[in-house]
């Protein structure tokens, strides 16, 4: 199983949400990560064939798109980001009739219906309309739709987004039951979700590939650039101006920094081992920043 | 198939917008239709009778006049009223119109007045409504020749230049003319006036059903369930067949029950008599050899050409515009604007557009001689309206199901 994307290209007028993306997925999970307006959707919105790429190709075993016509989507599981549930639906005939959008037949669906909700854990309310579901039980529901064809790729957009802690955990797990023998895209901006369950990074930046690095490597190019320092407690405001500070921890009248740096923030400053979360704000510290209220760009 | 028919049905039923866009446009129906009963109202010499008791009054009226219109009948009937008119203390006088009074208007001309004025109405020019008053300028020395005046009548109206028919055109109708048979059967056909008259009021059925319509397709891309549903493997495919098949079979069920309410209350209350009479006893000018039933019938078909076309219509513009409420913007519009354009005429690109129109073509027009001709071949309004329906409804269908394939998830 090889899913080949090619050159992939989506531009909206002058604006290029997806800027030339070349990659080959085998199965595994891959996170997807990048700041809002990275192109992360789009990017998987183009994988899922809802939305044409501009230029580029997306093959899968070497074969087209247009090549496999229907059988494509076969593949497919898809659960995007704030997708849309029918209301007035249970959760068993929402999943039915997306059984039979996905073709599955009566008696499969039947089975695979049960026993997904029963995996999602939501099989006691299965008869209750989704209008009565909770955030979480949405979402559970949402992951357990991309299942029901057993689906070679599984696409997940946010799946954690609006979850509370424990209803992370829970759909991590699920997600990774799910998980195996399948290429797994997903895409979040809680990286600590990614850090539990990917075996690969994807990092977008502006509509491009920033870096694609298997888990166990990816945070080597910031080893060393990941700082610790203790600072007094009316010198935070101005480190955390001056400096990518990704968290920051009050011991006593002090305050402990962490900061992500090309060089030393502070002579006393020393480094630690870098954890995906400094790699995300090392690349994308700047917008995140410029969303707090920025810090010193010439820091750095 | 059947399962995302059966899903994609269920969705539209269940909405609750549906139950109360349904509910109003019923007892819209129901009170549009219930009106001309609770408005009914006849006359006699002791004044009003009003509602079920006019209409059962107007019925034992009509039971003494269920007679075939031969010209011996007619002849007599004529001259029936002109000798009433003879005696001065029958005749009243308002300055233009001599007209009966007393006894001899309540005993003789008001249990029959619709009659009367279909006959005299027949010796008039065309164009002109007649009352028996005119009945005593009919001459009837050598007979009523009430079929002749009619031909002639008809013949005056198809020359009349301001119409503007072509042979053809001419031709066409007298062709169908002939196949009316005579002498006309006259009877009470009250029930079914009634819905010939209130046909345009089924408009707010079929605007319904469109408003319940209209988030077919634009409805999933405004809860954004279309990414799942897209990325299905039928999404693109059968999916799109479902959403069609189910928006027509509801639209079906719905409007059929509109249907039903609509003709069952004027049925009810007026009753089914009269379906095998010849509409021409309502306006003896009418070409179409229809009875009662034949003609509504004739006219429904129509109506439902033109409800597929109009759901066609909307999946089209659902599948193309990401809110209900932007494929309401447009379709209302094509539906009512109609309404406040006149006809001066029946011919002419104008005219001959307008009657074309959903809300003129709902309505059935029996004797206003509207044709359309291309070349040689010369069709009725009935005939072209459905051809002009059914054609839309086919044009629309893969537009629709092109326009949900196409769309894009932005």
């Amino acid at each position: 199983m090889e899913l080949q994307l090619q050159h992939l290209c989506k531009q909206y007028g002058s604006k290029c949400a997806v800027d030339d993306i070349s990659v080959n997925l085998v199965p595994g999970v891959y996170g997807l990560l990048g700041a809002n307006g990275a192109g992360k959707t789009t990017l998987m919105r183009m994988i899922c064939g809802i939305l044409k790429p501009t230029s580029g190709s997306i093959r899968l075993n070497g074969k087209t798109m247009q090549e496999l016509g229907e059988q494509y989507y076969t593949h497919l599981g898809y659960m995007p980001q704030d997708f849309g549930f029918y209301p007035d639906f249970t959760a068993r005939e929402f999943m039915l009739y997306m059984a039979a959008v996905k073709g599955l037949s009566s008696k499969e669906a039947r089975t695979k219906t049960e026993k997904l909700l029963d995996m999602v854990n939501l099989h006691d309310m299965a008869d209750k309309k989704i209008k009565s579901y909770s955030g979480g039980m949405k979402q559970r529901l949402g992951i357990a739709q991309t299942e029901l064809n057993d689906p070679s790729i599984l696409i997940l957009d946010e799946p954690t987004a609006g979850l509370d802690p424990k209803e992370r955990v829970r759909f991590r797990n699920i997600i990774s039951d799910f998980a195996k023998e399948k290429i797994v895209i997903l895409s979040t901006h809680i990286v600590s979700d990614v850090s539990y369950i990917a075996d690969a990074i994807l990092m977008m930046k502006q509509g491009r590939f920033l870096l694609q690095e298997p888990m166990s490597t990816v945070t080597d190019g910031i080893r060393g650039k990941v700082w610790e320092v203790l600072v007094d407690d009316r010198r935070a405001d101005e480190y955390s101006r001056r400096f990518c500070v990704v968290n920051l921890h009050h011991e006593n009248n002090k305050v402990r920094l962490r900061i992500v740096n090309e060089a030393a923030p502070a002579a006393d400053a020393y480094t630690v081992e870098p954890s995906l979360e400094d790699l995300f704000l090392y690349h994308f510290g700047e917008e995140v920043q410029n969303e707090r209220g920025g810090y010193d760009e010439n820091a750095g | 198939m059947k399962t995302l028919v059966k899903y994609e049905f269920l969705k539209i039923l269940r909405k609750k917008s549906t139950f109360i866009v349904m509910t109003v446009s019923l007892l819209l129906t129901v009170f549009l239709f219930g009106l001309p009963i609770l408005q009914y109202q006849t006359y006699n010499a002791d004044g009003v009778i009003k509602g079920l008791d006019g209409i059962a009054y107007t019925k034992e009226q009509y039971s003494q006049i269920s007679v075939p219109l031969t010209d011996e009948y007619i002849s007599e009937t004529i001259r029936e009223v002109q000798e009433l008119f003879e005696n001065p203390d029958n005749v009243g006088f308002d300055g233009t119109d001599q007209f009966l009074i007393g006894d001899a208007y309540w005993n003789d001309i008001a249990p029959r007045e619709e009659l009367l004025k279909t006959i005299a109405s027949t010796y008039a020019a065309p164009g002109v409504t007649a009352w028996y008053s005119s009945l005593p300028d009919v001459d009837i020395a050598n007979g009523a020749n009430f079929y002749q005046a009619r031909e002639e009548k008809i013949a005056a109206l198809l020359n009349d230049s301001s119409r503007g028919l072509s042979d053809e055109q001419k031709e066409y109708w007298q062709n169908m003319n002939s196949q009316v048979e005579t002498p006309f059967q006259y009877g009470y056909y009250e029930g079914w006036l009634t819905i010939n008259t209130c046909f345009e009021l089924l408009m707010f059925a079929i605007v319904a059903v469109c408003i319940v319509l209209a988030p077919v397709f634009s409805g999933e891309y405004q809860a954004g369930t279309d990414a799942v549903i897209l990325s299905g493997k039928y999404g693109k495919t059968k999916l799109t067949t479902a959403k069609i098949i189910a928006s027509y079979l509801f639209g079906l069920l719905a409007f059929t029950i509109h249907i039903l309410v609509a003709f069952g209350l004027p049925l009810a209350a007026f009753g089914v008599d009269g379906w095998n009479l010849p509409m021409q006893i309502a306006g003896t000018s009418i070409p179409y050899p229809f009875t009662f039933l034949q003609g509504i019938l004739v006219n429904l078909g129509v109506i439902y050409f033109v409800l597929f076309a109009m759901i066609g219509l909307t999946l089209v513009l659902s599948s193309k515009m990401r809110s209900p409420y932007l494929v309401l913007i447009v379709l209302v519009p094509v539906l009512f604007i109609p309404m406040f354009l006149s006809a001066n005429g029946t011919t002419g690109v104008y005219n001959l557009t307008l009657f074309l129109l959903p809300y003129y073509a709902v309505q059935p027009q029996f004797g206003s001689y509207i044709s359309y001709q291309l070349g040689s071949l010369v069709l009725d309004a009935f005939s072209t309206r459905t051809i002009l329906y059914a054609v839309l409804t086919v044009c629309m269908l893969p537009l629709a199901k092109l326009g949900f394939k196409k769309h894009q998830v932005l």
